[in-house]
């Protein structure tokens, strides 16, 4: 998922939404993400262009809100709540999803597999 | 001045004469619903305006401000409600008008709830002012009006200076009686944080409001507001609205938009706002409010039909129906075996679908049993499937026609919120507790951990400071804390190289959780770790007073916030005589020894360097004589953090977080 700077970025997306569930004081997700704008983009595991600096899902814990969403372990996402993701930093986008005054992440994410689907259903 | 106070009274005196008119048409509309809301208003406007007459704290000020414009919206509202209800009263000669009177045979969609929430207005700063951050703070006051129909909202109010990217409103606002033909109109207000609001000033304003006539633009716009009713009802609602003398600030409107139901997805979505000129409460706006609006409908989620049916589907068995209990919702007609089923949660046996795609006949009496029923055909995957559904008498078949024809009628009317259930989150009780009050950038924030924070840092270094405190009450205060004394010039390398042979002494641990040094930036540089066993503490960070803020790789300037109250917070602990105790707080921060509860021997201090100097990566492994030394009871999740710390700030990590 390459970019050209100064393009609009297109991407067939999911709407993911996330309740976050309540443990203590904390406001759980239930995954893990990797990337960001300050990370070293070559070490990701999860994405096909080795220069995309995107946020990924890199783990979701099992039974976990965001499993039971839909969300799946090597996702990139998108839009967390209409704030972007493709251009943040690692610690933005840790912010973002864990904002303390609110419940509900609605996410937008990419994989492959959707662009596929779209694909197949256009042939 | 005389003038001014006569012109004032004069004004009193109509305003009241409003008041009674008001209430005089509300009292012959024997509507004393809206005669309920308006006195209600009224009492909240008088209680504003005493409010923003009697205060002092600018905030104050603002905030009565605001009530004092909602108020006067919704008075004005309520009152172009009044005139309709009046005029077509008038017309139609009824005694009474009601919302459900109307011709029968002429449809109407149902109504939904509409709403609006995670408000975003993003702000356009000049670059070179938002990073220098020179100068005067200009602040100003905004919030946001939300209007549809006659009920009025309005938002938080947010305070704005050009630290901030986005103005962002975290109320969800919703809407309950909204058709589908809705107008909801968003108004940004705005008003200058640093004008004078003495009360000198007003006779001024008043004076040039008095001189220009309601042919003005003012004027023209509380016309516009209020319906077109006959002249002398318009020209009170000015006066009425503006009111004598009320000093203290005043909003402008900054920018507006209208949305419809076009714009409602269940996605957020970006919309164009209308800005108004440069003035002094203006703020530079991007030109667009990102929000999320939602609409649900009733006939999506209330029952809009229910009975019982028999069932029979076309292609099955022809002699075979099921007696079902049909619940008309949403997209399905849900058919339960039995009605009590659906209290109790039980799946319907199954489910025929109502959508747009869906299509419905009535068809030919049954000669059996002389009732009409209904074919429900839908098209699954190409499949056409068809149901034969008939009620139990001529009167129920019509009733549920009548019902489909209704849910057909409202999904047209309602579009794209029909397809799927759209959710709206009311929003929680628990209030802005949690929430902090200044809404910063982006870039000026910068906490790696919730460890990290300044909050939990004092208070971690106050707990620590008490545990030692109660050691050295026992007596036991061990000779080392001689090198938290106030002078830096101390040797401290030779008691900080010395390992091992001091082994068996218990020593308390180091009263302070490195770990929760904010200062990230401290802990990536094993250089000057290392460096420790030979030279004093003077090359570490830690050698200033409460030198947590100083030496830091990132440019300060982003720091500069936290480290001053940082600084503050330390300075007041180390006031109570906790002396240095504060100094070498980051001195040992590799992330084995820190958690050490206070019963340990703490190596800190002492293995540091050799610990240090065994890390290669930055995972920060544990040297084993610390770990020898004392068995650690406690999970170390200062430890980890401390470690995750570490591990962020190597460039040649890539980094996970859980979230």
């Amino acid at each position: 998922m390459s970019f050209i700077p100064g393009q609009p970025v297109t991407a067939v997306v999911q709407r993911i939404e996330i309740r976050k569930l309540r443990q203590g004081e904390h406001l759980i997700l239930g995954f893990s993400i990797g990337g960001g704008i300050d990370q070293d983009p070559g070490q990701n595991p999860f994405s096909e262009d080795k220069s995309d600096k995107g946020i990924y899902v890199t783990r979701v814990t099992p039974g976990g809100p965001a499993e039971v969403a839909g969300l799946m372990m090597g996702d990139k996402v998108m839009q967390v709540n209409g704030w972007d993701m493709t251009m943040v930093t690692h610690d933005q986008a840790r912010k973002r999803l864990t904002k303390k005054n609110e419940d509900v992440v609605r996410l937008l994410v990419t994989r492959k597999s959707l662009e596929q689907a779209v694909r197949h259903s256009m042939m | 001045m005389d003038r001014y106070a006569d012109m004032e009274d004069k004004l009193r005196i109509l305003e009241d004469l409003n008041m009674m008119y008001i209430r005089q048409i509300a009292l012959s509309l024997q509507d004393s619903d809206i005669q309920k809301k308006i006195d209600h208003e009224i009492r909240m406007r008088d209680g504003a305006c005493k409010l923003l007459a009697a205060c002092t704290q600018r905030d104050q000020a603002l905030e009565a401000s605001k009530s004092l414009l909602t108020c006067n919206t919704r008075i004005m509202a309520y009152m172009s409600e009044l005139q309709r209800m009046k005029e077509a009263q008038v017309m139609q000669r009824v005694a009474r008008r009601s919302s459900e009177a109307g011709p029968t045979d002429d449809r109407r969609p149902c109504k939904g709830k509409v709403a609006i929430s995670d408000l975003r207005i993003p702000l356009m700063w000049k670059d070179t002012e938002y990073f220098k951050n020179k100068g005067e703070l200009h602040r100003c006051a905004v919030f946001c009006l939300l209007q549809m129909g006659g009920e009025i909202h309005d938002t938080d109010m947010v305070m704005v200076d050009r630290t901030l990217t986005d103005i962002c409103f975290d109320n969800t606002i919703v809407f309950n009686e909204a058709s589908p033909g809705f107008d909801l109109r968003v108004e940004l207000y705005s008003c200058s944080s640093e004008e004078d609001y003495s009360a000198g000033s007003t006779p001024r304003k008043l004076a040039s409001k008095l001189s220009s006539s309601l042919g003005r633009s003012a004027g023209k716009k509380l016309r516009a507001a209020v319906d077109p009713g006959s002249g002398a009802h318009t020209a009170a609602v000015p006066l009425l609205v503006f009111g004598p003398s009320v000093p203290g600030p005043k909003y402008h409107l900054l920018a507006h938009t209208s949305l419809s139901l076009a714009h409602v997805q269940d996605n957020f979505r970006t919309h164009d706002l209308i800005t108004s000129e440069e003035c002094t409460y203006w703020v530079p706006l991007y030109g667009s409010v990102c929000c999320r609006l939602a609409a649900q409908p009733d006939c999506m989620n209330q029952q809009m039909m229910s009975g019982c049916l028999k069932v029979k589907q076309l292609g099955g068995d022809p002699q075979s129906s099921t007696n079902v209990y049909g619940v008309l919702k949403g997209t399905n007609l849900s058919c339960y075996h039995r009605q009590e089923d659906i209290e109790s949660n039980v799946e319907p046996a199954f489910t025929i679908a109502i959508n747009k795609e869906t299509r419905i006949r009535a068809s030919e009496k049954d000669p059996d049993s002389n009732v009409q029923s209904i074919s429900i055909s839908n098209l699954y995957g190409g499949e056409e499937v068809t149901h034969t559904v008939s009620a139990d008498s001529r009167q129920e078949t019509h009733r549920w026609m009548e019902a489909f024809w209704q849910h057909f009628y409202d999904m047209s009317q309602w579009k794209q919120c029909c397809d799927d259930l759209m959710k709206i989150d009311l929003p929680s009780p628990r209030k802005a507790a949690l929430v902090t009050s200044k809404q910063g950038s982006l870039y000026h924030e910068m906490v790696i951990d919730t460890a990290g924070d300044i909050g939990t840092v004092t208070d971690i270094l106050t707990r620590r400071m008490q545990e030692l405190e109660l050691r050295s009450q026992l007596g036991t205060s061990p000779p080392w804390m001689s090198l938290f004394a106030e002078s830096p010039g101390r040797q401290r390398s030779p008691r900080l190289a010395g390992h091992s042979p001091r082994t068996p002494r218990r020593l308390p641990r180091s009263p302070l959780s490195p770990s929760r040094c904010p200062r990230p930036s401290l802990l990536s540089s094993d250089a000057s770790l290392t460096s420790d066993s030979d030279s004093p503490c003077s090359t570490s960070p830690c050698s200033r007073h409460g030198g947590l803020a100083e030496p830091l790789s990132l440019p300060s300037s982003r720091f500069r916030p936290r480290t001053l109250s940082l600084d503050a917070k330390l300075s007041t602990l180390r006031g109570r005589g906790y002396g240095g105790a504060l100094q070498c707080s980051c001195q040992p921060p590799t992330s084995s020894l820190t958690p050490i509860p206070a019963q340990r021997v703490s190596q800190a201090t002492l293995s540091c360097s050799s610990s240090t100097s065994s890390n290669s990566s930055s995972e920060g492994r544990r040297s084993p004589e610390s770990l020898d030394s004392s068995p650690f009871s406690r999970p170390s999740s200062a430890r980890r953090s401390l470690r995750s710390m570490r591990a962020k700030l190597d460039p040649r990590n890539w980094l996970q977080s859980q979230v």
